[in-house]
């Protein structure tokens, strides 16, 4: 019982970073601009928020907040590059990857921040709620930005949805000829989702250091944001499957150090690679299920050049 | 064109590996004053195994009265390493010292186009006549960490958090369990492998699952400090890596620490003279030879523990070995019979754990 209880609630600290990435990318996507630097903007991130905690002295609320700018102005490189230069937004993603890599490396190292541990972000107090036994471990003993998560996804997920703005983003994504036809800004939408898309994702790494690990190392984000990539397809671009498939991968990740402390006799590399077995299983099922649809915006990764035919 | 280009190669390969072991024949003769080079293969404060190393260079040039240069960063690759290597060679350094496993081949082939050039190599594989790959006995400094572990744990479960179950870390592991055992002899030590070196989220959840199953001691075999400043948060002890990690969190009471100012010196000494001869085997430092140590203790060690550990520490010196018979693994299959010692090729190809090592697998 103390196990599934331990185990319950550290799924949150793990689910955020996934989810955060996830939706950003998919509001970028549901634009139409494919985004392959999931990692560089969750590194991105990291630094930043590790850096404003250890050099500035800020509330982590503050670090979180300087954490998702940082992101978004890196992201106004990659928008250079694929929105007004239409360059190709693969390779544009990548090399967004390495050059966070880069980057944040070298502030990092310059600033001192590296293996420097700070306090970060603590766990909010319900008072006698979180005190109950097993459910306030589980659901009162969180870190605010897991409950404001599932809140900025309720926004997304409707502004998407129901509003004007969100209509007409989607519109770009699937159909960018119509949607300029139409009289919408396609170019200034790209942009407007992708500084956005990029800020959650540079939030998603943020929470990484303010209130996961509470240091930076380089290149600390670990592949997360290629996680994240994937769980976007098997989620086909559905915010609440995102959370779902998100909510998953942090069940898992939570579970495979305890499964160690407890001794349990099970093949370690087996264990260490469950996480890209799913990926890997829901992607294949994904192509593989009864509906056809994917649910991949139409023009995901063509850059839009008004009167050139396709 | 294809066939013939890989077939020359794998000839290459062939020679590169069948040449170190036939020549060793005279020692090494340095050319002009020693002036040696250091090349760091991630940034150099990186907290535990390059800043080690950057440390060990600060300590050499005050003790030999030279000055010497280090670049970091440099990728574990041919195109990134050779350059490096060869710009330093070119400005007058005619000894390289390198930092990584990756470094290995390369490092070979640099001997062997520079043979007035010396090499050092720690955590590489090659060596040649002006090449050696240098690594420390670092079971002997966890061993001793385990003993304060043992001393320390209240409970008698001592968590563990490591990369990767290979080798070098379950020589740790292990002389972490003995050295444990020495003092209390039920203690268990519970690892967690992690498969990273340096992922800080990973780290803090295994020293946090460990922490809820009652330990209340963490040792550790990975690059970050996490392990320790969680312990820290948690009100547990800890045991460091690398460097003494008391400087990244209070909970730290001994660490297994890199020496390597005290091999260089006096083997930068030794090549200057001429009469550096390189082991076909490459030079495996025990505390003696100097290489690894501890840093010990911290205040929660009583006095009487940590003279135990400094006299086991003396007693490793003179001669006493952490892994001689009889020995068995945790399932009862004799390891290292009565009167014998664990063999070095033993050690790096170590895949099992003594009484009281709980893990996965």
């Amino acid at each position: 019982m103390d196990f599934l209880v331990n185990w319950l609630a550290n799924v949150p600290g793990f689910a955020v970073p996934f989810a955060l990435a996830a939706l950003g990318l998919i509001v970028c996507e549901k634009s139409g601009v494919l985004n392959l630097g999931a990692e560089g903007y969750m590194l991105a991130g990291a630094m930043a928020g590790a850096g404003a905690m250890l050099s500035l002295d800020v509330h982590p609320l503050v670090a979180l907040g300087i954490a998702a700018l940082f992101s978004a102005l890196l992201s106004l490189l990659f928008a250079l590059l694929v929105i007004t230069l239409r360059v190709n937004q693969v390779i544009s993603g990548l090399v967004i990857v390495f050059f966070a890599q880069g980057l944040t490396a070298l502030i990092a190292t310059s600033q001192g921040w590296t293996n420097r541990s700070f306090s970060g972000l603590g766990e909010l107090n319900f008072g006698p709620l979180s005190t109950l036994p097993v459910v306030g471990r589980i659901f009162f003993q969180q870190d605010i930005v897991v409950y404001l998560t599932v809140l900025v996804f309720a926004v997304t997920v409707h502004v998407l949805r129901a509003t004007h703005v969100g209509m007409r983003l989607r519109a770009v994504g699937e159909n960018p000829e119509a949607a300029d036809a139409a009289g919408i800004p396609v170019g200034l939408y790209r942009l407007g989702a992708v500084v956005v898309g990029c800020m959650l994702i540079g939030l998603a790494g943020g929470y990484l250091t303010v209130a996961v690990s509470k240091i930076w190392v380089d290149g600390m984000s670990g592949g997360r944001g290629w996680i994240a990539i994937a769980l976007v397809i098997f989620a086909r671009w559905q915010p609440w499957s995102a959370l779902a498939g998100a909510v998953i991968f942090g069940c898992i990740e939570a579970l495979i150090p305890r499964m160690a402390a407890i001794g349990l006799q099970l093949p370690q590399y087996f264990v260490l690679m469950l996480p890209y077995v799913v990926t890997l299983g829901v992607m294949v099922w994904t192509s593989l299920s009864a509906s056809r649809h994917s649910g991949q915006p139409g023009a995901l990764g063509q850059p839009f050049v008004r009167e050139e035919r396709r | 064109m294809g066939m013939t280009r890989l077939s020359s190669t794998l000839a290459w390969g062939l020679a590169l590996s069948v040449v170190p072991a036939v020549i060793h024949a005279e020692p090494f003769k340095l050319e002009g004053d020693p002036n040696p080079a250091l090349v760091i293969f991630s940034q150099k404060n990186d907290g535990g195994w390059s800043q080690s190393l950057d440390e060990a260079r600060a300590k050499v040039e005050k003790e030999l009265g030279i000055t010497i240069p280090v670049v970091e960063n440099v990728p574990e690759n041919a195109t990134a390493i050779r350059p490096a290597v060869e710009l330093f060679i070119d400005r007058g350094s005619n000894i390289i010292i390198g930092s990584a496993f990756g470094y290995s081949d390369t490092f070979l082939e640099l001997a062997k186009q520079y043979p007035n050039v010396a090499f050092i190599n720690p955590a590489g594989t090659t060596n040649a006549a002006n090449l050696q790959s240098i690594y420390g006995r670092t079971y002997e400094s966890q061993y001793l960490c385990g003993m304060a572990a043992g001393a320390l744990s209240k409970s008698g479960k001592i968590g563990f958090v490591a990369a990767n179950p290979f080798g070098l870390v379950n020589w740790t592991v292990n002389a972490y369990a003995l050295g444990a055992q020495k003092i209390n002899p039920d203690a268990t030590v519970t690892v967690v492998f992690t498969g990273a070196w340096n992922d800080p989220v990973k780290e803090r959840a295994a020293t946090e699952a460990l922490i809820e199953q009652g330990i209340d001691v963490v040792g550790q075999h990975v690059d970050s400090p996490t392990p320790q400043i969680v312990a820290q948060e948690k009100g547990v002890y800890g045991t460091g890596h690398h460097r003494d990690l008391s400087e990244f969190s209070t909970a730290t009471q001994c660490s297994s620490v890199w020496v390597w100012d005290k091999y260089l010196t006096p083997t930068i000494q030794k090549i200057a003279a001429g009469e550096w001869e390189t082991s076909p085997y490459g030079a495996f430092l025990s505390i003696k030879e100097g290489g690894t140590d501890i840093a010990c203790c911290g205040d929660a060690v009583s006095e009487d523990v940590k003279k135990q550990i400094m006299d086991e520490r003396q007693a490793i010196i003179d001669g006493k070995q952490v892994y001689a018979g009889p020995l068995s693994d945790r399932d009862g299959k004799e390891r290292v019979k009565e009167g014998e010692v664990l063999s070095d090729a033993d050690l790096w190809g170590m895949d099992w754990y003594v009484k009281g090592v709980i893990s996965q697998q």
